[in-house]
């Protein structure tokens, strides 16, 4: 090979390789400031109006006994109100009230608020969707093994315990339930009043704290819920389904 | 000239370097899965988001006869749905990881390309959503797509056919899609009763399957007011009066109206001699028990079919009957992929 031959494969390979090379350091920049505040949402589980805990052992509307495994749920389409303003602030967010209280939060442009509206359940756009479609740690991730594989729908809510009818017995119970709440017919969108105005500022965080009388999910103003006959519902019992979802959004409030 | 060689050679050994898949040979592509489809049978709907392809196949027949989808790599999609069985298992109730017992009895997937929803109650739109269902029910294979799709991940033949067929590593996507796609490949209708009906070859068939096709045609018999076109059934729900009581409530399960109590999505008859046990909880071991229900009209539960009536069939008749479902079974593999 001609001295002129290498000289041109060299000079060739430097200005390509100098093409596949890292990009030049790139002086740090300032991040922008903040445009958004933060929403914290918190939800309380009560009995009574006292502490509440998964595994503890109440005696509910009926005098059963009640012991509880866990209460998961679905928040959608979540909104802040003002007046006849209506801002859509968070699509899905999924609280497991297993360790007692659970949070979830997020950005939210700044503005003062004097209500809030939200679904019980996952709005039927999300429900639909594919659900490989919601990467890791989303709310409506398959590992948060919430999903109806036979229905391509999401539990919106579970409720699952054990009952004993004798409100005076004693362990153990031998009993279940387990109410699974789900499908589109049970999305129930209801409104909060959060009983001043709110503020979110910008660079700020803003807790709203709901509280949820689990002895409340029990029973309305007109019906009961009664676990000796009602127990149960995976998808196949809508009027039990309906009876749940809406005492459950009777039992919310704002703290 | 001479440079020119050098700039072709160096060019060509940069660009390799720089390729996102070097795994991949440079003339690597993809070509359409050339479904063979018999005479009389229509055209599959294929969505255009998974087209059928030479590699989406390939690995959805992979993925589909491997365990390690399985959470315990114990059981694959092929443990209970046999080849030789037109995809269907033999047991009243399959059994998943740790030998737990099944729901339902495992159907057959022979021509499930035409099928508008699936499940016995219908409550899954495609094939691509369906694939989620065994992998993650705690009865079969107790695991979820993500963890499922990660097990498998360091076979470096999937990840050459995910990358040719969809772009991209193998993850719960390509998952999904491959194992649909080679589904809608298991396409049944080289039976001798096609050759009959839509091959024209007329002494195909003995005499006493003519007369068991005649007897199945018939008013009398009413089996065509489910069990006909291409697929012998239009997919609509039925309660053949099975049970007074049923266990499992079927499509009310998914709709939760009372109407639909016990009500199933109707199967196909194709390869009916090789799927049994028969009916949604596989309670009845084999065709004889079949026609005898049918033949008395089922238990009289408030959703019965009103198709059901009673009728009577001499054992002569019934010999015809059942020879004629026996001349349903696929004389060709149903698996296309070699």
């Amino acid at each position: 090979m001609s001295l002129r031959s290498r000289f041109f494969l060299i000079a060739l390979s430097t200005v390509l390789l100098w093409g596949c090379g890292p990009d030049e350091e790139v002086a740090p920049v300032e991040p922008p400031p903040p445009t958004t505040g933060t929403l914290r949402l918190v939800i309380v589980p009560q009995w009574q109006g006292g502490p509440f805990a998964i595994n503890e052992v109440y005696n509910n509307v009926s005098n059963y006994r009640v012991r509880f495994q866990g209460i998961k749920f679905y928040l959608g389409d979540i909104r802040m109100l003002t007046g006849t303003t209506s801002t859509t602030v968070k699509d899905i967010v999924y609280f497991d009230l297993h360790n007692g209280s659970a949070a979830a939060q997020w950005a939210v442009e700044p503005g003062t608020w004097s209500g809030m509206r939200m679904g019980l359940g996952v709005p039927q756009v999300l429900n639909d969707a594919d659900p490989i479609v919601y990467p890791p740690m989303h709310p409506l991730d398959l590992a948060n093994g919430t999903y109806w594989n036979w229905a391509n729908a999401y539990r919106f809510l579970q409720f699952d315990g054990y009952y004993d009818l004798d409100g005076s017995g004693t362990e153990p119970f031998t009993t279940g339930f387990s109410i699974h709440t789900g499908l589109n017919a049970c999305y129930r969108e209801f409104d909060l009043d959060l009983g001043s105005e709110v503020s979110i500022s910008t660079g700020q965080t803003t807790t709203i704290t709901l509280n949820l009388a689990v002895d409340r999910m029990f029973y309305s103003a007109t019906d009961t819920l009664d676990l000796a006959t009602e127990n149960e519902s995976h998808g196949g019992n809508l009027p039990l389904a309906l009876k749940l979802t809406d005492n459950t959004v009777g039992s919310l409030s704002v703290q | 000239m001479k440079y020119g060689a050098h700039i072709l050679l160096m060019g060509a050994i940069i660009l390799i370097g720089c390729r996102k898949d070097p795994s991949l040979p440079m003339d690597a592509v993809d070509l359409p899965f050339a479904l063979r489809l018999p005479p009389g049978a229509p055209m599959p709907m294929i969505p255009e988001e998974n087209p059928l392809t030479v590699a989406s196949v390939a690995l959805g027949k992979a993925l589909f006869f491997d365990p390690r989808l399985s959470r315990d790599a114990s059981i694959s999609c092929g443990s209970c749905h046999h080849p030789d069985r037109a995809f269907s298992d033999t047991v009243a109730l399959s059994l998943g990881v740790e030998g737990r017992i099944g729901f339902r009895n495992a159907p057959t997937l022979a021509n499930v390309a035409y099928h508008p929803y699936f499940f016995r109650e219908g409550g899954i739109p495609s094939l691509e959503f369906q694939v989620n269902a065994p992998i993650s029910d705690p009865l079969e294979m107790d695991h979820n797509l993500r963890d499922a799709a990660t097990a498998v991940a360091n076979d470096a033949e999937y990840q050459r056919w995910s990358q040719l067929a969809y772009g991209r590593p193998l993850d719960a996507f390509v998952l999904t899609r491959s194992i649909a796609s080679y589904q809608r490949t298991l396409i049944s209708g080289w039976s001798r009763y096609d050759r009959y009906l839509y091959q024209g070859e007329d002494d195909v068939l003995t005499e006493q399957e003519v007369r068991g096709l005649e007897l199945f045609n018939s008013p009398a018999l009413n089996c065509t007011a489910c069990h006909s076109g291409f697929d012998l059934t239009d997919y609509s729900f039925q309660n053949i009066g099975q049970y007074l009581d049923y266990a499992d409530p079927g499509r009310a399960r998914l709709t939760s109206d009372p109407a639909d109590m016990g009500k199933y999505k109707v199967p196909t008859l194709r390869n009916i001699a090789l799927t049994a046990p028969y009916m949604h909880d596989g309670a009845m071991a084999n065709l004889d028990e079949v026609i005898d229900h049918f033949a008395n009209g089922g238990l009289a539960h408030p959703n019965k079919s009103p198709f059901l009536t009673s009728f009577a069939l001499d054992p002569s008749q019934k010999g015809d009957l059942l020879a004629f479902l026996n001349s349903l079974t696929d004389e060709r593999n149903l698996d296309q992929v070699p």
